[in-house]
C-alpha cells in the first residue's frame, strides 16, 4: 500500500525523514519496498493567471490551435505560446517561467517560435509529471494564490512510501495505522483525527431506515446522509493526494470515500439517496440466482452465501465488495447515503473469490475491519463530503449493531515473556509499548491486564501480546543463547533419505548427472507412453498449464523430457538420473496420507557410452549399460541377487520395446525395470538416437531384508578352474542356463562367472557361444582332478541335453 | 697344476659366450646348456666316476670352480642385461604423462541437492534429526493444524495447487512438523527437507521448489535459542564473519514471528540486484504458535518451541550466482556439468562464496 509522507505527518509528530521512517518500520515488521518523491526535478513552477489572449498564431504542426497568452504573476507579466484547448482568459494554471525546471531536470527557457517569443510554458499534468493527462493545461481554482509555488500548493514535494503489510494487520492498511506504528516505535506523539460533524436540522432517521436481516454476515451497518451536495472535481491538492497513492480522482464525493478508506482503513460506499427505493436499506443474503450489475458494468450472478445491500425492492450492492451501478453517485447526485459497515471476513473472501472481484474494500474486509471504528470514519467522510460538496450532514447517525462486541481482555505475565523470549523488557517499557499501540493497560496487579482495541483483531491470546511487546522493544535486544537443559538426543536420518544419497553418489561415480524435474507432467505424453485415463493418474484441479497438470506416476517421462531438451540444444549424449517421489492413488496402507507416494530412482542413457577421450571408444550405450546402472542402484541398496525376467503377456509398459526390456525381480518381488524406449515414444519426444531407461523403486528395496556383511573363513585349499563353453540357440537365455547350473546344487561348485559371449562366423547363424568360468573348491581338502572332471562332465551332460547345447573345446 | 683341458674349454667358451649374450633368454639358454641337468659341465662332473681315481679330486675341484665362476658371471651378466632390457623397454614404450588419465569422468549432484545436503549436514552437526512426509497433503496438515483459519487471506501467502477441495500439494514442509509432533512427545529436534509447491512461475518463482524447515520443542526453548541456532547456521553456511539480523514478520504458525536476513555476501552489504539494501532474506522463523502446540496435543504452558524454514533453491541461486530459477529444472547438461570440477574448460573457473577449502 502506498502511503504519503505528508499525510503520515498529519497523524504522527515526527521529524524523521521518509528514508529513516522506512528503516525503522522494517524493525517492527512493516517492510517499505520503495520510497519515491511524487515528482522529481520540478522547481520554480508557480501559479499564474491567463490575463489575456494577445494573438492567434494559427494551427500548429500537431494540430493545436496556438495562442499567445499574457500570463500574469503578481509582479510580472509574460508572453507565452500555448496550444492547449482549455486556454481561457481568467484561468489560473501552472506556469513554468524561464529559469524553472520540469521533471527530469528539463530547463525552461524563452524560445522563439516562428518569430514570436514564448517566455515559458503553461503546464499540463503530464508536463508536471503527476499523471499521464495531457489533454489540457492544469485548471486551478480561482482562489489559488497567484505567484505561489505550485509544488508546495499541490503537495508535490511529498514522498511516497510503498509499504508491505502482512495479512494479520488490516489496521496497518491505512495512513493512521502506519502512523500509529511510527508513533509507538519512535515515541513521537500520535494524533487521531477527531472530527466534529456540523449537523443540519433534518434527522437522518426521518429520511431513511436500515435493517440487517443477516447479522452473521453483517454484524454492524452505519450510515450518514448528506444532502444539498454539488458534484464537481475535487480540489487539486485533494486529487493530488489520491493520485500520489495510486488512486484515480473521480469527483468530490467518490474521492472522499477513497480518501477516508486510505486514511482510516475503513472502506465506505456512497449511494445516491434518490435512487434507493423507499429510501430504505436492507442487508440480507442474496436470493438464489439473483442478479446485480455492479459499478464496473458487469452483471453478477449471486448466491445465498453472499451478503447484499438492498433497498426496498432490489439489491443495490454486493456487501463489502462493490456497489451497484444503478445507485452510484453521478453528476446529478445531490443527496448521498454514506455507508460504513463491518462484514464477516470469511464471507467477504468467499464472495470476492466467487465473483472474481478483488476490490480495495474486499481486500480490507476479508482481513477484518474495525467494528468500532465505523463511526469515526463515517463522521470524517461525511464532514469532508459536506465541505467539498457544499452540502449538509443530516442529524444523527443511522447505526444498526445488534450484538455489540466486548473488547477482549487478556492477562500478560511478564514471566511468560521471559519464558518465551529468554528475556523480558522492563515492566514500564512493556506498558508504554502496549499503550502506544492503542491497548488499554491496567498495570495495578502482578500481571498486566490488557484490553485489546477493536482494530487489532489479530490479538487473541497472551503470546500475541508477547510479540507486540518484543516487536516494538526490538528483536536486536534479544540475547543469543543455546538451548538450556535440552536432553541429548540421538541424531536420526530416515532410511529413504540415506539410500537416496547413497544411490546418487554411486551413479555420480559412474558418470551420471543428477536431474531434478517437475513432479507434474503432461497427460498427453503419459497417454502416449501407455498410461490410460483410468490408470489412476492424479490430476491437479488448477494446474499452471496442461503440460504440468498430472502428478508423475514414474520418473521416466521427466527424464525423457530432459533428453529432449538437451538434444534440441545439440547435446546428443546424456547419462542422467533422478531420485524422487512418484504418485499414485491412496492405498489402505497410506493411512491419513492422501496419496500413495514411493521413492524411485530413474535412469536414462543415450548416445556415446563414454564422453569423447583419447582412450575411449566410439561405442554407443546399449541395454546392458542401463541394466548395469540399475544394478548399481540395487547394490547400493545392499542387494546381492536379482533376476531380469519378461513381463506376462500384455503387462509390459508401452514405452519400452518388447523383447528389449525386462522387469527386475528380487525374491519374486517387482522392484523395477529397464530396457530400450519404444520407437513411437522416442519419436514423440523428438529423440533420434536409441534411448535406454531403468527405474528402481527405492521404497520397495527398503522393504527387503537388509544385507549385512558377514565374514566367511578364507579357503585353505586351492581352487580348481574349468571353463564351460556352449553353443546354444539364440532364444536360450544365459540366465536360464545359469539358473539350471545353480539348480543342480553342486556343493563343490563355488563360483559361476560368464566371461564370454560370442556371435559370428565361428558359431553360425541363429546361435551364439557362451562361456563360463567354473570354480570348484572344497573347504577341507585339495580336490582331485578326477573329482572335478566328474563334476564338470555332469554339468556338461545336464546342460547340453537340457538346452540342446553343443559343448565346445573343453 | 695344469687345468684339465676339458674344463678349460667349457670354461673359456662359456665365459666368452656370457660376455656376448645379448638378452636374458640367450643367457638362460646358455646356462641350461652349460649348467643345466644335462649341461656340458654337469655331464663332465657326472663322468668323474669313469675317470682315473687319482685324477678325480683335481678335475672335480677344477670343474666346481669353473661352475662357480660361470654362475657368478651369469649372475653379473644377468643383472646388466636386465637393466639394459628394462631401459630398452622404457624407451621403446615412451609414455606421455600429460595425457588425461583413463577413467569414466564422474557426474555431479544437482546444485539443489548439493545445497540441501550442506544444510542438513550443518543441522545434523547441531543435533537435529531428519524427518520426511508426503508431498500430497490434506488441507488439515498443510493449513488448519498450522493455525491458518479457513477463508483467511493468510492462505494467499501460499498460492496452492489442489487435487480436490481437501487435497493439495504441500506449500511448505510444515505439515511434516505436525506429523512429527503428533507421533512423539517432546523433546523434539528435527529438520524437514523436501519438495514444496506453489502456484507461481517467473524467473524467481518456480511452481516446485525445495525447503528445509527446522523445529525444536522442549521445556525451556526460547527465542534467544532460536537466534543463537540460526546465527550458528548462518556462520557455517555463509562464512564465519556472516552478519545476520532478525526482524518481525507474520506467519500464522509462529508467534512471535521473525525474518532472518544475512548481510549480502554478493555486494558486501552495499546493496545490489539480489539484496534489499545490503540484506538478503534467507529464512522465516518464530516461536511455535500455542494453537499449533495445542493442535498436536502439547501443552503450551509446559513446552515451548521454535521453528524456521528456508528455500533451498534461492540459496543455491545466491551461492552459485544463478539468475533464473528455471535453469534449475531444465537440466541442461551444460548447466549440470558446472557442478563438477571442469575437465576441458578454457574459461577461468572461479570459486563461489563459501566454497572450496
Amino acid at each position: 500500500m502506498k502511503v504519503s509522507y505528508h499525510w503520515l505527518r498529519e497523524f504522527v509528530d515526527t521529524d524523521l525523514a521518509a528514508k529513516d521512517i522506512a528503516d525503522r518500520l522494517i524493525n517492527v515488521g512493516i517492510e517499505v519496498t520503495s520510497i519515491a518523491p511524487v515528482v522529481e526535478g520540478v522547481s520554480g513552477v508557480v501559479i499564474a493567471e491567463i490575463e489575456a489572449i494577445e494573438k492567434e498564431l494559427g494551427v500548429g504542426a500537431a494540430g493545436h490551435r496556438n495562442r499567445l497568452c499574457r500570463v500574469a504573476l503578481p509582479d510580472k507579466k509574460f508572453s507565452v505560446i500555448c496550444g492547449a484547448p482549455n486556454v481561457a482568459v481568467g484561468l489560473r494554471t501552472a506556469f513554468a517561467p524561464p529559469g524553472s525546471t520540469l521533471p527530469g531536470g528539463r530547463d525552461v527557457q524563452a524560445v522563439k517560435v516562428r518569430g514570436v517569443i514564448s517566455e515559458g510554458i503553461l503546464c499540463s499534468e503530464r508536463e508536471l509529471g503527476v499523471s499521464d493527462d495531457h489533454r489540457g493545461i492544469l485548471e486551478l481554482p480561482s482562489d489559488a494564490p497567484l505567484g505561489a509555488d505550485l509544488v508546495a500548493y499541490l503537495g508535490l514535494d511529498d514522498v511516497i512510501l510503498d509499504v508491505e503489510v502482512t495479512p494479520n494487520r488490516p489496521d496497518a492498511l491505512s495512513v493512521v495505522g502506519v502512523a500509529r506504528e511510527i508513533a509507538a516505535l519512535t515515541g513521537a506523539p500520535f494524533r487521531f483525527p477527531h472530527v466534529a460533524v456540523r449537523e443540519g436540522e433534518i434527522a437522518a432517521s426521518s429520511l431513511c431506515t436500515i435493517e440487517i436481516e443477516a447479522p452473521d454476515l453483517c454484524p454492524r451497518f452505519c450510515a450518514r446522509l448528506i444532502t444539498g451536495l454539488t458534484v464537481r472535481p475535487s480540489p487539486p491538492w485533494f486529487a493530488q493526494r489520491l493520485r500520489g497513492v495510486g488512486l484515480r480522482p473521480i469527483n468530490n464525493l467518490v474521492d472522499v470515500t477513497n480518501y477516508v478508506m486510505w486514511e482510516l482503513g475503513q472502506p465506505l460506499h456512497a449511494f445516491d439517496l434518490e435512487t434507493l427505493a423507499q429510501r430504505k436499506i436492507v442487508v440480507r443474503r442474496a436470493r438464489p440466482g439473483e442478479r446485480l450489475t455492479t459499478l464496473d458494468g458487469q452483471e453478477r450472478i449471486l448466491d445465498p452465501d453472499m451478503a447484499m445491500v438492498c433497498d426496498a425492492e432490489r439489491a443495490v450492492g454486493v456487501g463489502g465488495v462493490m456497489g451497484g451501478a444503478d445507485t452510484e453517485v453521478t453528476e446529478r447526485t445531490t443527496s448521498v447515503l454514506l455507508e460504513a459497515a463491518y462484514w464477516n471476513p470469511g464471507s467477504i473472501r468467499r464472495t470476492s473469490r466467487a465473483l472474481g472481484l478483488a476490490t480495495d474494500a474486499a481486500y480490507r474486509f476479508e482481513r477484518g475491519g474495525d467494528i468500532e471504528g465505523l463511526s469515526d470514519a463515517l463522521d470524517r467522510a461525511a464532514q469532508l463530503m459536506a465541505d467539498l460538496g457544499q452540502g449538509t450532514v443530516a442529524r444523527g447517525m443511522l447505526d444498526v449493531y445488534p450484538a455489540p462486541r466486548p473488547r477482549p481482555r487478556i492477562a500478560l505475565r511478564l514471566s511468560r515473556v521471559e519464558r518465551l523470549i529468554g528475556v523480558c523488557p522492563p515492566r514500564d517499557d512493556a506498558v508504554r509499548i502496549l499503550r502506544a499501540l492503542g491497548f488499554a493497560v491496567d498495570d495495578s496487579g502482578a500481571d498486566l491486564q490488557v484490553s485489546v482495541p477493536s482494530f487489532r483483531r489479530d490479538i487473541a491470546q497472551e503470546d500475541d501480546l508477547v510479540e507486540e511487546v518484543i516487536r516494538l522493544w526490538g528483536y536486536d535486544k534479544i540475547p543469543v543463547t543455546l538451548d538450556r537443559g535440552g536432553a541429548l538426543l540421538p541424531v536420526k536420518c530416515p532410511q529413504p533419505v540415506r539410500l537416496a544419497r547413497t544411490v546418487s553418489r554411486e551413479l555420480n561415480a559412474a558418470g551420471l548427472f543428477e536431474c531434478i524435474t517437475y513432479s507434474f507432467v503432461d497427460p498427453d505424453r503419459l497417454h502416449l507412453m501407455g498410461w490410460s485415463a483410468d490408470s489412476g493418474l492424479l490430476a491437479l484441479d488448477n494446474p499452471l498449464s496442461r503440460e504440468r497438470s498430472v502428478m508423475r506416476p514414474s520418473i521416466v517421462p521427466g527424464l525423457l523430457e530432459v533428453l529432449a531438451t538437451n538434444a534440441s540444444r545439440q547435446i546428443p549424449d546424456a547419462r542422467i538420473f533422478e531420485v524422487g517421489r512418484v504418485f499414485t492413488p491412496h492405498r489402505e496402507e497410506d493411512g491419513d496420507r492422501p496419496a500413495h507416494e514411493e521413492l524411485w530412482a530413474g535412469i536414462a542413457l543415450t548416445g556415446l557410452r563414454q564422453p569423447r577421450a583419447w582412450h575411449a571408444g566410439r561405442e554407443r550405450v546399449d541395454v546392458y549399460d542401463v541394466k548395469g546402472a540399475a544394478e548399481l542402484v540395487l547394490t547400493a541398496a545392499g542387494l546381492s541377487g536379482w533376476d531380469a525376467v519378461p513381463w506376462p503377456d500384455g503387462a509390459a509398459p508401452r514405452y519400452l520395446e518388447p523383447g528389449r526390456s525386462a522387469r527386475l525381480l528380487v525374491e519374486g518381488r517387482d522392484v523395477g525395470s529397464f530396457g530400450e524406449v519404444a520407437l513411437a515414444v522416442r519419436e514423440a519426444f523428438d529423440l533420434e538416437a536409441a534411448v535406454f531407461v531403468a527405474e528402481v523403486s527405492l521404497s520397495a528395496l527398503l522393504e527387503l531384508p537388509a544385507w549385512a556383511p558377514r565374514y566367511q573363513p578364507l579357503p585353505r585349499y586351492p581352487a580348481v578352474q574349468r571353463d564351460l563353453a556352449l553353443v546354444v540357440p539364440d532364444d536360450v537365455a544365459a540366465g536360464e542356463i545359469e539358473a539350471a547350473i545353480r539348480g543342480m546344487r553342486l556343493p563343490l561348485l563355488t563360483r559361476l562367472l560368464l566371461f564370454d559371449v560370442y556371435t559370428g562366423d565361428q558359431v553360425g547363424p541363429g546361435c551364439r557361444s557362451l562361456a563360463w568360468s567354473l570354480t570348484f573348491q572344497a573347504p577341507d581338502r585339495t580336490l582331485k582332478d578326477a573329482e572335478v572332471n566328474e563334476l564338470h562332465a555332469r554339468i556338461v551332460k545336464e546342460i547340453g541335453e537340457r538346452f540342446k547345447a553343443e559343448v565346445r573345446g573343453t | 697344476m695344469a687345468v684339465d683341458e676339458r674344463v678349460q674349454t667349457i670354461l673359456d667358451r662359456a665365459l666368452a659366450e656370457i660376455a656376448e649374450a645379448r638378452s636374458t633368454p640367450d643367457l638362460e639358454k646358455l646356462r641350461v646348456r652349460v649348467l643345466g641337468r644335462s649341461g656340458e659341465l654337469t655331464a663332465l662332473l657326472r663322468s668323474l666316476g669313469s675317470m682315473p681315481v687319482e685324477e678325480r679330486p683335481r678335475i672335480g675341484q677344477q670343474a666346481n670352480q669353473a661352475k662357480a665362476r660361470i654362475e657368478a658371471r651369469i649372475a653379473e651378466r644377468l643383472d646388466a642385461l636386465k637393466t639394459l632390457e628394462h631401459q630398452r623397454a622404457l624407451s621403446a614404450g615412451r609414455v606421455d604423462l600429460t595425457l588425461p588419465g583413463r577413467r569414466m569422468p564422474p557426474g555431479a549432484v544437482h546444485p539443489i541437492t548439493r545445497i540441501q545436503e550442506e544444510i542438513i549436514e550443518i543441522f545434523e552437526g547441531l543435533g537435529f534429526s531428519v524427518a520426511e512426509g508426503p508431498e500430497i497433503e490434506s488441507d488439515y496438515y498443510n493449513f488448519a493444524a498450522l493455525n491458518f483459519p479457513d477463508d483467511h487471506p493468510a492462505r494467499d501467502m501460499q498460492d496452492t495447487f489442489h487435487l480436490s477441495p481437501d487435497t493439495l500439494l504441500r506449500t511448505h514442509t510444515s505439515p511434516v512438523q505436525i506429523r512429527t509432533m503428533k507421533a512423539q512427545r517432546p523433546p523434539v529436534r528435527f529438520i524437514f527437507p523436501g519438495k514444496v509447491y506453489r502456484r507461481d512461475a517467473d524467473i524467481t518463482h518456480s511452481p516446485m521448489f525445495h525447503q528445509v524447515e527446522g523445529l525444536a520443542v522442549d521445556r525451556h526453548v526460547t527465542m534467544a535459542d532460536l537466534k543463537a541456532t540460526l546465527e550458528l547456521f548462518a556462520r557455517q553456511m555463509y562464512g564465519a564473519r556472516s552478519q545476520v539480523r532478525f526482524r518481525p514478520s507474520f506467519f500464522p504458525f509462529t508467534e512471535p514471528s521473525a525474518e532472518m536476513d544475512v548481510r549480502c555476501f554478493l555486494c558486501g552489504g552495499t546493496g545490489c540486484r539480489a539484496c534489499k539494501d545490503g540484506w538478503l532474506e534467507i529464512l522465516g522463523s518464530g516461536m511455535v504458535h500455542p494453537n499449533v502446540l495445542r493442535n498436536v496435543g502439547y501443552d503450551p504452558e509446559e513446552v515451548t518451541g521454535w521453528a524456521f524454514g528456508m528455500g533451498v533453491d534461492r540459496v543455491a541461486m545466491l551461492k552459485y550466482g544463478i539468475d533464473d530459477i528455471r535453469l534449475l529444472f531444465e537440466n541442461d547438461l551444460r548447466f549440470l556439468q558446472q557442478f563438477t570440477p571442469p575437465q576441458d574448460s578454457l574459461t577461468p573457473v572461479g570459486r563461489g562464496p563459501g566454497e572450496g577449502r
